[in-house]
């Protein structure tokens, strides 16, 4: 007997505006076709202070339309002001995703949630963090589907999540890749990268598409569009996809991949319907192939 | 107590140079993907390390082994093996970033010291008081997005020695939360030891010069006679935003030399140099100059002294004090 | 390509170091590389499976190549002239000085490899692989004429002394050079 799969909406990795988020997030509320949804600001602390004020807001607005919310903490904190913020996510009394070995004190006790910013490449770290309360893990983005069936394996009573759709978090850094562009420093940044609300395309000097910087994150360029049908999710062990939001219509997305994992569509529907969406980005899913990850699609 | 410095061995033989070019610790890896450094013809075998071992410690010098990858999932053996020859080489230390492989030393060689890996990326107080209680950590190597004021205020916080990189080659991304590498080849520093990997890269010349192309995506272009650094993803030159050259880092490596009373009084016990894959020669150059500066330090001596001591290896190349100063960032 | 790379001999000293009759000189290499192998096993066991790759090595200020297979005690090899182009898993063309500070440590993968002091074609990780294992070995030039003991300081230090000499003249690149 399988449960659905389930779907999730991952936080909003880039700089929006707190107008786009209310927006964004209203819409998903009355339109997605998610069950989860992620809040917080995951890539840089310096924007918190502009998004912390909405969140309350949209808890009750996601939750009110029977979504599931949970707070994603900082992949990255390091100053005073982030570590309490990470503190304060976990202690709101909604389930919290955390994303650095920070918040590990700060849901001491709580069942939480393993943002794919945390290393967790094998059974024996999943186990660990299960011991302390996982409940669910979204596994790092270039673990290859071998390493994933034996990690889902493993754990049967832990739901084992993976990234399918949209930009890849690649990389983090301690330096602002946007300021450092626009010839600013990081304390100084004038918050240039909320010009870029899908990142910046990054090319080679030949030309290529190649990566996206947002702020002190590097992304693909490339979307990742994992669209996995139901049996080879059920190999896998993986029991929920997650959508990462872009500026696309995210509510087509949705819909795209319930109706992939519920078996209304096939993959090449699916990927079809991500193609019409004209994203800014070539459709790539190297990564569970166990290939590079910029490997493109292969149209069935 | 002194300051110790810890300095690379890809090689027995480059062990050996920095030994008696005057390390007091050196760090090394077994030839195999259990170590971040997991180049071709790089490394030790379980014998030589022993051997290895025997050597620094007759020299008075200690001997870390970076077991420092995350253990592929149902593979785990390679890192339960690498453990336990460790310590019976007579290790003084692991470097460990897993969890899994961290929980597994500290169940099974409960009397290894375990040293955590910057591939851990543990930044904060929380973080690293989480592996000092959990699994007996003694010491962490920094991430390197830290400035030393920044330092100054983690070693107030927390119980453990740090370990600090004063030297060598610099990732402008934190370690152990990178995939660019993979992204573009299918192998990464998480996933098997290396970054952009030897055999993906390719070199090939055409009217504008060369190019260096990794996996086929041109990471750089030079014109004839310009130098040319290690083709590593994140050093190359890229175009966005309708500009062309460095984005991520210029090719610099990093010298904090000039930081290093600066660190020692920030609350850093060891002084890391990079630079597993260069030559024994650079490494022993290296090492006797920052000892001489160390010693320097230790007997207090100015900073006009040890600037003295440290020339030869400022002046020349393209260097960088990285994220040790916040203007970096 | 390019041709002409910093640190390349004297067109006069070229003219010494062309070998006058090329076919006894691959047998006699092969022969040392053979006996190297006997007494020094670890460094080829270091090499693992790249010691089976050809690797082609051409000092460009010489009109003469090397085709070397280092595989242990079946190692092999050959001298060619420059025109006879010959397939390799990967070729390495740089100054003849530069290439010998492979052998005695002068140089780095880092400083040498990836600074265009030479060029390399085919398979790097080949030639990563090899540079290590003879980073390794702690190669002196006695070492491939196969004396040891008093006879072999001799050597090592007349040959590793003009080396230096010959590298500061013809300015080729030195030790330690930040990449």
């Amino acid at each position: 007997m399988m449960t659905k799969t389930g779907l999730s909406l991952g936080p909003v990795l880039f700089n929006w505006s707190a107008d786009r988020l209310r927006d964004f997030y209203a819409r998903i509320a009355d339109e997605a076709d998610v069950d989860r949804v992620h809040l917080g600001e995951v890539v840089c602390g310096k924007r918190q202070p502009f998004t912390d004020r909405l969140w309350p807001e949209l808890i009750d607005r996601l939750t009110a339309a029977g979504k599931e919310v949970v707070l994603s903490t900082l992949a990255l904190p390091y100053n005073p002001r982030e570590r309490a913020s990470v503190r304060d996510f976990c202690e709101v009394g909604l389930v919290a995703e955390i994303n650095d070995l920070t918040a590990l004190p700060a849901v001491a006790g709580k069942p939480f949630l393993v943002g794919p910013f945390v290393n967790v490449y094998n059974e024996g770290a999943a186990r660990f963090l299960a011991g302390r309360g996982a409940t669910g893990i979204c596994l790092p983005v270039e673990l290859p589907a071998a390493s994933v069936t034996v990690i889902a394996a493993a754990l049967p009573e832990v739901e084992f999540e993976q990234f399918a759709f949209g930009r890849l978090p690649l990389a983090l850094s301690g330096r602002c890749y946007h300021a450092r562009l626009a010839g600013l420093h990081k304390d100084g940044c004038q918050f240039v990268c909320d010009k870029d609300p899908d990142g910046l395309a990054v090319d080679t000097l030949d030309g290529q598409r190649f990566l996206a910087i947002n702020g002190i994150q590097t992304l693909s360029h490339g979307f990742e569009a994992f669209c996995p049908a139901p049996d080879e999710l059920a190999r896998l062990g993986v029991r929920r996809l997650r959508l990462s939001p872009h500026t696309c219509d995210m509510v087509a997305v949705s819909r795209l991949y319930r109706a992939l994992l519920d078996g209304k569509a096939d993959r090449a529907e699916t990927l079809a319907g991500l193609r019409a969406l004209n994203l800014p980005g070539e459709l790539v899913d190297g990564f569970s192939r166990g290939e590079p990850g910029s490997a493109r699609v292969e149209m069935a | 107590m002194s300051i110790e410095l810890v300095c690379p061995a890809g090689t027995p033989a480059a062990l050996r140079a920095a030994v008696e070019a005057g390390a007091h610790a050196v760090y090394c890896g077994f030839r195999d993907e259990t170590n971040a450094r997991n180049f071709p013809g790089l490394n030790f075998s379980p014998d030589e390390m022993v051997e290895g071992v025997r050597f620094a410690h007759a020299h008075g010098a200690k001997v870390l082994v970076a077991i420092n990858t995350f253990a592929t999932a149902g593979a785990m053996d390679a890192w339960k093996a690498a453990l336990a020859n460790a310590e019976k080489a007579g290790a003084d230390a692991v470097i460990l970033a897993d969890l899994a492989v961290l929980d597994h030393a500290a169940t099974h060689h409960p009397n290894l010291r375990l040293h955590l890996s910057v591939q851990a990326a543990a930044a904060t107080p929380e973080a690293i008081a989480f592996y000092a209680d959990t699994f007996g950590v003694k010491r962490i190597v920094m991430p390197r997005v830290l400035s030393v004021e920044e330092i100054a205020k983690l070693n107030a916080a927390i119980n453990v020695e740090t370990e600090a990189f004063v030297f060598g080659g610099l990732c402008p991304m934190t370690e152990g939360r990178c995939s660019l590498s993979s992204y573009a080849t299918g192998k990464s520093p998480n996933l098997t030891g290396v970054c952009s990997p030897p055999e993906h890269v390719a070199y090939s010349e055409d009217r504008d010069g060369t190019a260096t192309r990794l996996a086929g995506f041109t990471i750089d272009r030079f014109g004839a006679g310009e130098p040319a650094g290690y083709p590593t993803l994140c050093k190359g030159r890229f175009a966005a935003g309708g500009k062309t050259g460095y984005l991520f880092e210029d090719p610099v490596s990093l010298n904090a030399a000039s930081l290093i009373a600066a660190l020692v009084k920030a609350g850093v016990t060891a002084l890391k140099i990079e630079g597993r894959q260069r030559g024994k020669g650079y490494v022993a150059e290296v090492v006797r100059t920052f000892r001489a500066a160390v010693e320097a330090i230790d007997a207090g001596g100015t900073e006009v002294e040890v600037g003295r001591l440290l020339a030869g290896l400022v002046e020349g190349g393209r260097q960088t004090s990285g994220a040790y100063k916040k203007t970096w960032r | 390509m390019a041709d002409h790379f910093r640190g390349e001999l004297p067109k006069a000293l070229r003219i010494l170091a062309a070998p006058a009759g090329l076919l006894p000189l691959g047998p006699a290499l092969t022969l040392a590389v053979r006996r190297f192998a006997r007494r020094k096993p670890a460094v080829f066991e270091r090499l693992g499976t790249y010691g089976q790759c050809s690797f082609l090595i051409e000092p460009s200020d010489l009109d003469i190549s090397f085709l070397m297979v280092p595989d242990g005690v079946r190692a092999e090899v050959k001298c060619l002239r420059r025109r006879a182009s010959q397939p390799a898993d990967v070729t390495v063309r740089g100054p003849l000085l530069v290439l010998l500070g492979l052998i005695d440590g002068t140089f780095d993968g880092d400083a040498l490899f990836f600074n265009r002091a030479i060029s390399v074609s085919g398979r790097t990780d080949a030639l990563v692989a090899l540079r290590n294992a003879i980073e390794d070995a702690e190669l002196t030039p006695a070492d491939f004429v196969g004396v040891t003991g008093t006879l072999g300081r001799l050597v090592d230090r007349s040959v590793f002394g003009g080396l230096g000499l010959a590298r500061r003249f013809t300015g080729s690149p030195v030790a330690g050079e930040p990449s």
